[in-house]
């Protein structure tokens, strides 16, 4: 991992168009403006990792399942 | 700024017969399939509470979607500008908001954190993460719809 040290106004470029600007250290808190393209999507990492984890388990259900929930649907009219 | 996705009968969204069709892209690939990026919605259900969210690159894959509205009534999440111009909106009302669902054996549940945003427009599509509004990743599903 490459470590470098920031001060609080400084930013560090990752590729050509994403820039992370340190905006505000106060304790073991530090405050992150990010700059990225639309196509780059943001998030926290316990977020993104359980979003991943949800659809991995959404995706590609069996057909009996797809069934079950059909035809629980269609009796529910 | 934001917009709020208006209520929408649920029937327009049924009797729309373009939904099935057009391939739709992906602004950002949904996280854990970064290789997807084309997906077709197939209608399971004949009054359409029920599409298969399904990649033309890998027919085997695909995801449980549907409108929110008859499941969630309450739920209308707000639709950031970043969103609206990653997917080349011009009219926020032609917007379709599906969640994810996973059906499970005991239970079936849905992500309302993470909501598929589609464009009918543009054709395009993205799920995107409601930061800050609590909302769950795993709701279970309400029967009495």
């Amino acid at each position: 991992m490459l470590v470098l040290t920031r001060r609080a106004g400084e930013s560090v470029m990752i590729g050509d168009d994403v820039v992370i600007t340190v905006l505000e250290a106060r304790g073991d808190v530090i405050r992150l403006g990010i700059q990225a393209p639309r196509d780059v999507q943001v998030h926290r990492e316990e977020v993104y990792k359980e979003l991943q984890a949800a659809n991995r388990e959404a995706a590609s259900p069996t057909d009996d399942a797809v069934r079950a929930l059909t035809r629980m649907l269609n009796k529910e009219e | 700024m934001s917009t709020r996705t208006a209520y929408r009968p649920i029937e327009d969204t049924m009797t729309d017969s373009a939904l099935d069709l057009p391939v739709l892209d992906l602004a950002v690939p949904m996280p854990g399939f970064p290789a997807h990026r084309q997906f077709v919605l197939v209608r399971l259900n004949d009054d359409g509470l029920l599409y298969a969210f399904t990649s033309i690159e890998d027919r085997s894959l695909r995801f449980l979607v549907a409108p929110p509205e008859p499941f969630f009534p309450d739920y209308a999440p707000e639709i950031e500008n970043d969103v609206l111009a990653a997917l080349n909106t011009k009219d926020p009302d032609r917007l379709l908001v599906m969640v994810v669902i996973t059906a499970g054996v005991n239970e079936t549940t849905a992500n309302l954190l993470a909501p598929i945003i589609v464009d009918r427009d543009s054709q395009r599509a993205i799920q995107v993460v409601l930061t800050g509004s609590g909302m769950p990743v795993r709701a279970v599903m309400n029967r009495s719809y």
